[in-house]
């Protein structure tokens, strides 16, 4: 299974990432090797990604009628769902379809991340264990090692200066508030708030311990998601309520015109 | 509600931490330190950060260790930072082979320092450094300079090692004095550098065979490029520099000419230093298989397949080639055709340098044991763990 993993995902992405790496300039190849990647896979994505913020956005338009169920039947939970279900089905929406893309995209990150670390190759035994999976190539094989500076990040070793790790605490808070959807319920609401703010954190925390490619990558990738929401998605959804409420109501205003 | 989320908080951010400190983001450093035999005795690193001399004939009589025949061990920590699952102190990575000159035992530390160690002071168990034996550690400090992967070579006086940081470092044997370090030469040095009548050749990630002053550091005119990095320590043989590339090739370069003498394509990178006699190469290769090249032409004489990447430097007796692989397997092979006369299996990969002593072959293997093997017979004479308190 692990051999069948390597050979249709993870070779040909770290394979991709090194010679991809040695067609830029040696002074910033790696890093911007991720950075071009990570797009790369994005636009790939794109029609998973499209999917996916369309069913969330059918999602939370229908959250005025859900926080209405949610006020009348808060305390027969058997019949709120079935409540819930109902209004899913009249629109014509499968709460669990906006997870499909998502878990499709799922191995494919995980093969980038895998990539990363696997090039970034900081020890002996990631060097050793990263010749096992280079193709033949020249392009691949006279690319190596890998120039690991960019900007002012070694992206073998964690970045202690904190800059990365506020870029990415900061853009995933942004990220998360643009589609955290307020809740009427107080213990939803309180536990969407703790996910708001433990994300970032936790994130931020990571990029203090990891090899910093590896925020890079998380940076870049959140960075195109928040770009993604937002000009696809209308706007700074949650983040910005009121330009939300506006643009809705300007939707509205158009529609009923 | 605040409390709530502050100690939830709290409980999060305990879970990142430990999540980050115990699985880490890459394959932990083990090392894979080699085996050296100097006056009978064995010395070696394991993979839990101890230099450890061992008395064979005490070890073939199953005596508890230390026996009082020279045997000794000494653990290398260093005190862990920050929040982690583990313990305050945490033993080094040794990937280099200890060099041994009389008394004292020096070796390199992926943690970045130098040690010089004293045998009757470590026998002793005295607190280190002993300046009175000769010990000393480099920097002296709480410095370090960056991870050292190769081993430390010693040469009137002086000990040669190079270090991530692209130096090369001469210290004084003595006293453990820098006598200068290189300008930095490129990308990491993960070699062991080869002096040889005042002059240190390197060869390094960036492509380049550089040859320097072992008096100053200075680099002297002569310096080869080579069209990839170098993955392997340089070998020099016969006025000639042979090292193996990350572009699959065996580079073979004549000290002093710019143009290369020959190359010898592999089938993965070169990674362990080849080894010659009688104007013969034999170089193991990731790609499993062991290669034996003329030395002037570069042409292959026999090859042998070992069916799993070669990590470390064959070994050679009067007519066998040892070679060990990283499947475990060890193989003695004809010197001259390269016929398998026997093996040895282990359960366990083979990274660090080889030690043949009176036909007996010593292997560290990475679970942390010491082997000695007849491989001519092929039989184990003995297995010794090197998990010692």
């Amino acid at each position: 299974m692990a051999n069948l993993w390597n050979l249709i995902i993870l070779d040909p992405m770290l394979n991709g990432l090194i010679a991809l790496s040695s067609l830029l300039p040696k002074a910033v190849e790696f890093g911007l090797a991720i950075i071009i990647l990570t797009v790369v896979v994005r636009l790939i994505l794109t029609p998973l990604t499209l999917r996916q913020l369309k069913s969330t956005k059918a999602m939370q338009s229908m959250q005025p009628k859900i926080q209405e169920l949610q006020k009348k039947y808060g305390k027969n939970k058997e019949k709120l769902q079935q409540e819930m279900m109902k209004v899913y089905k009249e629109a014509g929406v499968n709460p669990i379809g906006c997870m499909w893309p998502m878990l499709i995209q799922f191995p494919i990150w995980i093969a980038l991340y895998q990539s990363i670390m696997k090039a970034l190759a900081t020890t002996p035994e990631n060097l050793l264990d990263l010749s096992q999976h280079l193709y033949s190539w020249q392009i691949v094989n006279q690319a190596l090692p890998l120039n690991s500076h960019f900007l002012w990040l070694d992206l073998g070793q964690p970045d202690h200066t904190l800059i990365l790790a506020i870029l990415v605490g900061g853009t995933t808070w942004v990220q998360q508030k643009m589609t955290t959807a307020p809740s009427v319920d107080p213990r939803q609401q309180s536990m969407s708030s703790m996910m708001l703010l433990m994300m970032p954190f936790m994130f931020g925390m990571f990029c203090l311990m990891f090899p910093s490619g590896l925020p890079l990558f998380w940076l870049v990738s959140t960075v195109i998601g928040i770009a993604t929401q937002y000009f696809i998605g209308g706007g700074w959804g949650y983040l910005r309520p009121s330009s939300t409420k506006q643009s809705a109501l300007g939707r509205g205003s158009k529609r009923a015109l | 509600m605040r409390i709530k989320i502050l100690i939830s908080l709290g409980i999060f951010c305990f879970l990142a931490l430990s999540a980050g400190g115990c699985v880490g983001g890459q394959q932990k450093p083990l090392g894979f330190s080699g085996v050296i035999s100097y006056d009978g005795i064995l010395y070696l690193g394991s993979t839990d950060g101890k230099i450890v001399a061992v008395n064979p004939s005490a070890r073939n009589q199953e005596m508890s260790f230390p026996s009082s025949d020279g045997e000794w061990s000494f653990a290398i920590t260093i005190s862990s930072k920050g929040i982690s699952c583990g313990p305050s102190s945490v033993p080094v990575s040794i990937y280099g082979t200890p060099t041994v000159v009389g008394e004292s035992v020096c070796i390199g530390t992926y943690n970045g320092k130098v040690l010089m160690m004293s045998s009757s002071a470590r026998s002793q168990n005295l607190p280190f450094p002993r300046t009175r034996s000769g010990e000393w550690a480099y920097p002296r400090t709480e410095d370090i300079i960056e991870p050292i992967v190769g081993s430390p070579v010693v040469a009137d006086d002086t000990v040669y090692v190079c270090s991530s940081d692209g130096r090369v470092y001469a210290l004084d044997m003595t006293y453990g004095d820098e006598k200068w370090k290189s300008d930095p030469l490129g990308d990491k040095l993960w070699i062991t550098p080869v002096v040889e009548e005042e002059t240190v050749y390197v060869s390094t990630f960036d492509g380049h065979i550089y040859a320097l002053s072992a008096k100053d550091g200075s680099l002297l005119p002569w310096a080869f490029k080579a069209e990839a990095g170098f993955a392997s320590s340089p070998m020099l043989y016969e006025n000639t520099i042979f090292a193996g590339s990350f572009d699959r090739n065996l580079y073979a370069v004549k000290i002093g000419d710019n143009e290369l003498l020959w190359k010898f394509p592999g089938g993965n990178w070169f990674w362990a230093t080849p080894v010659a006699k009688d104007g013969v190469v034999y170089a193991g290769c990731l790609d499993g298989k062991v290669y034996a090249i003329d030395s002037k032409t570069g042409n292959e004489l026999w090859e042998f397949d070992a069916g799993s990447p070669i990590v470390s430097s064959p070994a050679l007796t009067d007519d066998l080639l040892v070679v060990a692989c990283d499947s475990g397997e060890v193989y003695a092979l004809d010197i001259f055709n390269g016929k398998l006369i026997n093996g040895v299996s282990i359960d366990a990969p083979i990274r660090g340098s080889l030690c043949i002593q009176e036909g007996i072959v010593y292997i560290r293997a990475q679970d942390n044991c010491l082997y000695a093997m007849d491989v001519g017979k092929g039989k184990i004479n003995w297995r010794f763990p090197l998990t010692i308190k």
